[in-house]
């Protein structure tokens, strides 16, 4: 099991010794079960992370936001960020890594290990608690879950109330690290894209019927792209905003400026966007559920991605975020591609 | 008026409605929607707070403005598209999303009057629920001048007694809405009455969050422009679109047009939710984007709602209902914001 | 009056020194085809992002053709490689939201596969007609 106090010790040291401009971690919210994401920069704060079943988050995505944090400062500290990384979020970091997005020598990651258990999915924990408020959930030696509600403890087998991708979890201990806590532990997947059967098994119109229904609801709110540490372009596909307007830009121009998406959120527009989406996401993609978490209308955004990971696997037998120095997937090939589908 | 409907009863008042569109609270996969209802007994008036507000019947996402095309001698025709004729009644109104509406009201009315807007307002009839527990765990509506069985906004305020729902009637639409099928309804009587107080009492208890001192923010929030407050608090923010999207006060929005074609021309002017904490909502089209980092966009989301509202409609540009709290994916909370700030300074 | 029969609109994406000479072929030597097809050229296969085709059936397109120079014969020597690999997971991808496989297809067409092309072009417009115009990904206007 993982030690908190090992890992406060570790990011009081490293704060007191300034080797790293602050810590990016997890401590308790002001309201309800789940944490909030701590930035520490004091020793003395170290005391507010907490490590425990709820830690949902992925918190790669603040190393995206420190970068530009930095781009606009004039002159920045160079010192790296700390942050407590799970195996999921630490294959993040490569692929981050591998796309020469950030140096190695920007992070010190704090790799905590999820050894045979994982997060948990709120709402299913709402769904098991059935109307019992949970105020806090901590891990147990037997891979159980203890939960800590109002009206006393209840001990829930992990399986029940895991985040559906622990269920098919590649890393479960951090892929790399400065500092790991906890124990490296084998663990079995017998089948990483099961969640996927039921969607792929469906006929050609039910698979239609099943990803309208769900896009048709999309707000646009672009949770989804917001959360994901991988979705780190200046200008997304949707958005036309650093169109570099001066003075010989013409009306013209400034007219045919191109709309590859309209903005409201009708079927096809949904569809265009969430499509591009994945597609730019395969081979990237490390499956930390965050798009699925954060979407508010309950789209099984996951299931996307996962698709694409899956076809990743058994036609090109490449895993994203595991090796730095890989080629990203789409800027290399080999010669025994599949091209059973060209004519 | 004031009556009694029994809940048995309550089904067949809703299919008495025939010459109306229905929406009601509606359970999907893990959350609940506003959504048309066919089926009167599918209606359940017993759930939490829904994902989106009835903001969305009154202020649609997706709004054709007009649609243009050019005719065979290359001139270029313009067709108005207002909503159309469609009574509408919303059942199951929480008392903060029905006052949220009365300060869009502010918004698209006054000087000049949003039609689009006003059709499809003046048209529906709201039908308000109680909240005789509080529908989310953030709710705090007592703190912004509401309160859980308000009757701001509503044509109707339905309360659950336990069998049975009181009924409060508070305009001609609202009375027209009983009258179509007056013999379901009984009166209440005076046993009724004392049991409706005592909820109402009840349930003003049971809200579990305040804001500290709301009546001090917006004085407070005068001379914070530039407080480093803003860019500790939106360090976790995503810059997503959920809290303002969700908002049932937040009202901005974006015009564009789609083309259909550009020869000959053919396109419709839409118009569309726009979110303050998008990157690009301030982009000028110079390049330059005064509100270029989350700070400024935090900062301005709780400026906005807690100091010019106040100043220019003297109300709080919040009800309180707590979906900014409860669907923020990294946890930032209004209330704890407001905390600092009524706290900062000497 | 006889009700008008489907044509299928094709938007097919050639590259400039294979395919699109390809058509450029056909249509020199006076080879028949159907004239179902938007060409469209561009500089290699491998610049053919996942947004044009999601944009061609966004704005109506029927079908949808990819073509490029065979393996090895490339202009700038690897893009065809490289959308051998991002056409294999688009495809996949349309297949899975239940868009009709029939509908998105690439080819290998070089400069001389003049008559390639238009069996291409004939069997592609066959393959279509059953399935009626496509209304899932258009854009509703």
């Amino acid at each position: 099991m993982v030690n908190l106090e090992d890992l406060k010790k570790e990011a009081k040291q490293i704060l007191k010794d300034e080797k790293v401009k602050y810590i990016i971690g997890y401590k308790k919210g002001v309201n309800g079960l789940m944490p909030v994401p701590a930035f520490i920069k004091n020793p003395e704060d170290v005391d507010k992370l907490v490590w425990d079943p709820t830690c949902v988050y992925n918190l790669t995505l603040f190393i995206v936001d420190e970068k530009r944090r930095k781009a606009r400062e004039k002159n920045p500290d160079e010192r790296p960020v700390a942050i407590v990384v799970k195996g999921c979020d630490s294959r993040a970091l490569i692929v981050l890594l591998q796309e020469k997005f950030i140096d190695r020598k920007d992070v010190y990651i704090l790799g905590v290990s999820c050894e045979n258990t994982g997060v948990l999915d709120e709402k299913k924990l709402i769904k098991k608690l059935k109307g019992k408020k949970a105020e806090k959930v901590e891990f147990d030696e037997k891979d159980n879950f203890v939960v800590f509600t109002q009206e006393g403890k209840v001990k829930i087998p992990a399986e029940e109330i895991l985040a559906e991708r622990c269920l098919e979890c590649k890393a479960n201990s951090p892929v790399i690290y400065d500092v790991l806590l906890g124990e490296k532990v084998e663990r079995n997947i017998n089948n990483p894209f099961k969640s996927l059967e039921i969607t792929e098994d469906l006929s050609e119109e039910k698979k239609w019927a099943f990803w309208k229904e769900h896009l048709d609801k999309c707000i646009r709110c672009y949770a989804c792209r917001s959360v994901c540490p991988m979705c780190y372009c200046d200008e997304c596909v949707v958005d036309t905003i650093s169109f570099a307007v001066t003075a010989d830009t013409s009306a013209e121009e400034k007219a045919q400026k191109i709309k590859w998406v309209e903005k409201s959120p009708v079927s096809s527009e949904n569809f265009v966007y969430h499509l591009v989406r994945a597609i730019h996401l395969a081979g990237r993609c490390i499956d930390c559920g965050e798009c699925e978490r954060v979407c508010p209308m309950d789209i099984p955004l996951r299931l996307l991605n996962k698709k694409l990971e899956k076809e990743v696997k058994e036609l090109f037998d490449y895993d994203a975020g595991f090796d730095p120095d890989l080629p990203s997937l789409i800027s290399c090939f080999k010669d025994e591609d599949p091209e059973d589908f060209i004519r | 008026m004031e009556k009694i409907l029994t809940k048995k009863s309550f089904p067949q008042w809703v299919k008495k409605l025939v010459s109306y569109k229905i929406y009601a609270p509606v359970e999907e996969d893990n959350h609940w929607s506003y959504e048309i209802i066919d089926n009167p007994e599918n209606i359940d008036l017993d759930y939490p707070l829904t994902v989106l507000s009835p903001k969305k019947i009154i202020f649609p996402q997706r709004e054709v403005l007009l649609e243009f095309e050019t005719s065979n001698e290359n001139k270029l025709q313009v067709k108005e598209t207002l909503p159309n004729d469609e009574p509408t009644v919303i059942f199951g109104v929480r008392p903060c999303d029905a006052k949220s509406l009365t300060l869009t009201d502010k918004v698209f009315g006054g000087d000049f009057e949003d039609l689009y807007y006003w059709r499809r307002r003046n048209q529906s009839t709201l039908v308000g629920l109680s909240c005789n527990i509080p529908p989310s765990p953030n709710c705090f509506c007592l703190s912004v001048d509401g309160s859980p069985h308000s009757k701001e906004g509503l044509d109707i305020l339905m309360t659950d007694l336990g069998d049975k729902y009181i009924i409060e009637t508070f305009t001609k639409k609202g009375d027209q809405l009983i009258n179509a099928a007056k013999n379901l309804f009984k009166n209440s009587t005076s046993k009724d009455k004392n049991n409706l107080e005592k909820i109402q009492t009840e349930s003003e208890k049971k809200i579990r969050r305040q804001v500290k001192d709301i009546k001090k923010i917006p004085p407070k929030l005068k001379e914070m422009f530039d407080s480093p407050i803003w860019d500790e608090e939106s360090m976790s923010c995503l810059r997503c679109g959920i809290c303002t999207y969700l908002c049932p006060t937040c009202h901005c929005f974006d015009i564009n047009d789609e083309i259909a074609s550009s020869s000959p021309i053919k396109g419709k002017r839409i118009r569309t939710w726009d979110n303050c904490q998008f990157p690009d909502f301030t982009m000028h089209s110079s390049g330059h984007n005064p509100r270029p980092d989350k700070a400024s966009r935090l900062r301005q989301r709780i400026i906005h709602k807690f100091q010019y509202f106040v100043e220019r409609y003297q109300n709080y540009q919040c009800t309180g209902c707590g979906r900014c709290i409860s669907q923020c994916p990294v946890g930032i909370d209004i209330i704890e914001v407001l905390d600092k700030v009524s706290d900062y300074g000497p | 009056m006889m009700a008008e029969e489907f044509e299928p609109k094709i938007v097919a994406f050639l590259c400039k020194w294979c395919s699109s000479a390809g058509s450029d072929l056909a249509g020199v030597s006076r080879m028949e085809y159907p004239s179902n097809v938007l060409p469209i050229t561009v500089m290699c296969s491998g610049s053919v992002s996942p947004l044009y085709i999601l944009s061609a059936f966004n704005r109506g397109a029927d079908g949808v053709l990819v073509s490029g120079c065979h393996p090895g014969d490339c202009h700038y020597i690897k893009g065809n490689y490289y959308a051998r690999r991002r056409i294999a997971l688009i495809n996949k991808l349309l297949e899975y939201i239940g868009l009709e496989p029939q509908r998105f297809q690439m080819s290998w067409v070089s400069a001389a596969e003049g008559t390639k092309y238009t069996q291409i072009i004939k069997d592609f417009v066959k393959e279509l007609k059953p399935l009626g115009p496509q209304t899932k990904l258009r854009k509703d206007l």
